[in-house]
């Protein structure tokens, strides 16, 4: 273990941060969707990396830059989303209980389809200002990280809006309050799911397209990308939106400071020790209700 | 007494005398293979049906205790010169005690999370076995001596013998412990925590005990089996042996078999593993073989939620039915 200066910690901290405002956009979907079917999709990682193939064959093919490509990569992957709960995940027996296993062979089915038609070479997009770095006060910031940061918190924005200020935004808050009651008032429950489900997809498929700017990957790094955006919804109280910002600005700067005091290859582990030791402390997470599941 | 004379029971002592004779009979090394590989699913997938089945915890993870079975018993073997077909039944008690600590913890949690602490869990032991690179090797993981036994090694036409009959030793203590949690009370416990831990915990079963007991019990027989597994390839990795893919396959083959009996985790992988191997043999690549496994776990679980087994049990049970009602006009 060594002992950073303060420049190289505060250089950490601020890396830590951006990296953070990516991991909240990609587990803002996750925990929504959580929150209004009490199904955690354990295939996200997956549609992550769709996201991030899609982007990259853009980028490979009509050289688009990969943050325009969100605003069309984001509605094939709504539709996509809202395609898969409404004919196939709504057709599950029992689903709070058996979704996981479902989604994870979901997941599984992506990666060996991915892994087929696209191989295992590891990818990654470098327009061209990849390699730029601003330089601010004496801290240098990659200029990928620092808009991979922007436009997720521009995603983050759009999607408060959508639940704060539309009706269907109304409609899913109501549903993940409480889903009987929703449904009284006149809730279109099967809609709002399946709705919400296309909007989670979509928010992984704009994380996904910053997914390929700032990492490399292929079709097997869906699972590294699963195990840390479940860390942050765990950490943050599952099915609250505001815990999972919280928690991904944690667990970014955490991870990056292990990575800095210890070794790069301990880093990951940060994200385990934290999904036990939540698990153990606070099973809510830091900002969630008790989750009571029948097991 | 009796009941292992019965009809049914002729079943399945005709299997188990194939499986006896099998090696005599099969000399094609590739189908020897194979069928060691089968008989390891199904004590994979019954000790995971422990825990998975009766008493109804998801655990994507078992595949760390695999793994943890196969290094202790790779770094016996190398450090103390102990044989893997002996200690791999003592290290597997060493594994329980990891197992009912992971299993203390991770029980906290209830269903999908439960799920999820599972999948950690073998990231973590992956981890581990990279970073502590003095003792495991780190990625190039760990070589044993070829198998043998008193100093003479076993020729290539033989090798695969002794461990068809060891891994069948297995199978058999694993399907008896199976049999007798079911038919124990502590199997009933278990059930019932299944249907409703809330009622079984208010007619006074300690379901915490239970639960990580029956975690327990179900990581030892993998570990035993991961123990075989390390001396049979005499190569392990952690990439490969902490692999969270097998931990799936473990749950597929239960679930396709039929979860929470005795004998559909068995049936399952006498189904799948051939399938498998057919797959990779076939079109070559793990790739395929992933979209394979993940859309046929995809369709039991849409088509037939409860797996062939209770299926088929439900057909014979209406034929039955459908038989007297046509007796008794």
């Amino acid at each position: 273990m060594t002992i950073p200066s303060t420049h190289l910690l505060v250089q950490t901290i601020i890396l830590g941060i951006l990296v953070g405002g990516v991991y909240a956009l990609m587990s803002s979907g996750l925990t929504l969707i959580f929150g209004v079917m009490r199904v955690i999709n354990v295939a996200h990682g997956a549609f992550l990396i769709f996201g991030a193939y899609c982007t990259y064959w853009l980028f490979r093919l009509t050289g688009l830059d990969p943050l325009i490509s969100i605003v069309f990569t984001a509605p094939i992957l709504f539709v996509l989303g809202w395609a898969v709960q409404r004919y196939i995940l709504s057709r599950i027996e029992n689903p709070e209980r058996n979704s996981v296993l479902f989604t994870f062979a979901l997941a599984v089915t992506m990666e060996g389809l991915m892994g087929t038609f696209w191989k295992t070479t590891l990818r990654s997009v470098r327009p061209e200002y990849a390699s730029e770095v601003i330089e601010i006060a004496t801290y240098r910031i990659p200029i990928t990280r620092l808009a991979g940061f922007v436009a997720a918190l521009l995603v983050l924005l759009i999607l408060y809006l959508i639940l704060q200020r539309t009706n269907l935004g109304r409609a899913i808050r109501a549903t993940i309050q409480d889903r009987s009651a929703a449904q009284l008032v006149g809730v279109n429950v099967q809609m709002v799911s399946a709705l919400t489900f296309g909007i989670g997809i979509a928010t992984a498929a704009a994380g996904g397209s910053l997914l390929s700017m700032i990492y490399s990957f292929n079709a097997s790094s869906q699972i590294d990308w699963i195990t840390r955006v479940l860390t942050v919804i765990v950490l943050g109280g599952m099915g609250s939106l505001p815990g999972a910002f919280v928690a991904a600005l944690i667990l970014g700067v955490t991870e990056q400071l292990t990575a800095v005091t210890i070794t790069l290859y301990w880093s990951p582990i940060v994200f385990y020790i934290f999904l036990f030791i939540t698990l153990i402390v606070r099973p809510q997470g830091l900002m969630g209700e008790v989750v009571r599941e029948k097991a | 007494m009796k009941r292992l004379l019965s009809f049914k029971s002729l079943w399945l002592w005709i299997a188990f005398l194939a499986l006896l004779i099998f090696p005599l009979v099969q000399r094609s090394q590739y189908y020897q293979h194979v069928m060691i590989m089968t008989m390891m699913a199904a004590v994979l997938s019954s000790s995971w049906n422990i825990l998975g089945g009766y008493a109804g915890y998801t655990s994507l993870g078992h595949a760390a205790f695999f793994g943890l079975g196969g290094y202790l018993v790779a770094l016996a073997h190398n450090h103390f010169g102990w044989h893997p077909f002996i200690s791999t039944w003592f290290l597997g008690l060493i594994v329980i005690g990891v197992a009912l600590i992971f299993g203390w913890i991770s029980l906290r949690a209830h269903g999908s999370a439960f799920v999820v602490v599972t999948i950690a869990m073998v990231f973590i032991f992956r981890l581990v076995a990279l970073n502590l690179a003095s003792i495991t090797n780190g990625a190039r993981g760990l070589t044993q001596d070829r198998p043998g036994w008193g100093g003479v090694y076993w020729s290539p036409e033989f090798i695969k013998v002794p461990f068809h009959y060891i891994m069948l030793a297995l199978l058999c203590l694993t399907i008896f412990a199976s049999w007798r949690i079911r038919q124990s009370k502590f199997g009933l416990g278990l059930i019932a925590i299944r249907e409703d831990e809330g009622k079984a915990e208010a007619v006074g079963i300690d379901t915490m005990l239970y639960k990580v007991l029956a975690f327990g019990i179900s990581a030892y027989f993998m570990a035993v089996a991961g123990g075989i597994y390390s001396y049979f390839f005499t190569y392990i990795d952690p990439m490969f042996i902490f692999d969270i893919f097998t931990g799936v396959t473990m749950v597929l083959i239960a679930i396709l078999g039929g979860r929470g009996t005795l004998w559909g985790p068995v049936l399952g992988a006498f189904i799948m593993e051939p399938l498998g191997n057919w797959v990779i043999g076939t079109f070559g690549g793990t790739q395929i073989h992933l979209t394979v496994f993940g859309g046929i776990l995809l369709a039991v679980m849409l088509f037939m939620p409860q797996g062939i087994l209770p299926a088929l049990t439900d057909i014979i049970k209406q034929r039955q039915r459908a038989g007297e009602s046509m007796a008794q006009p």
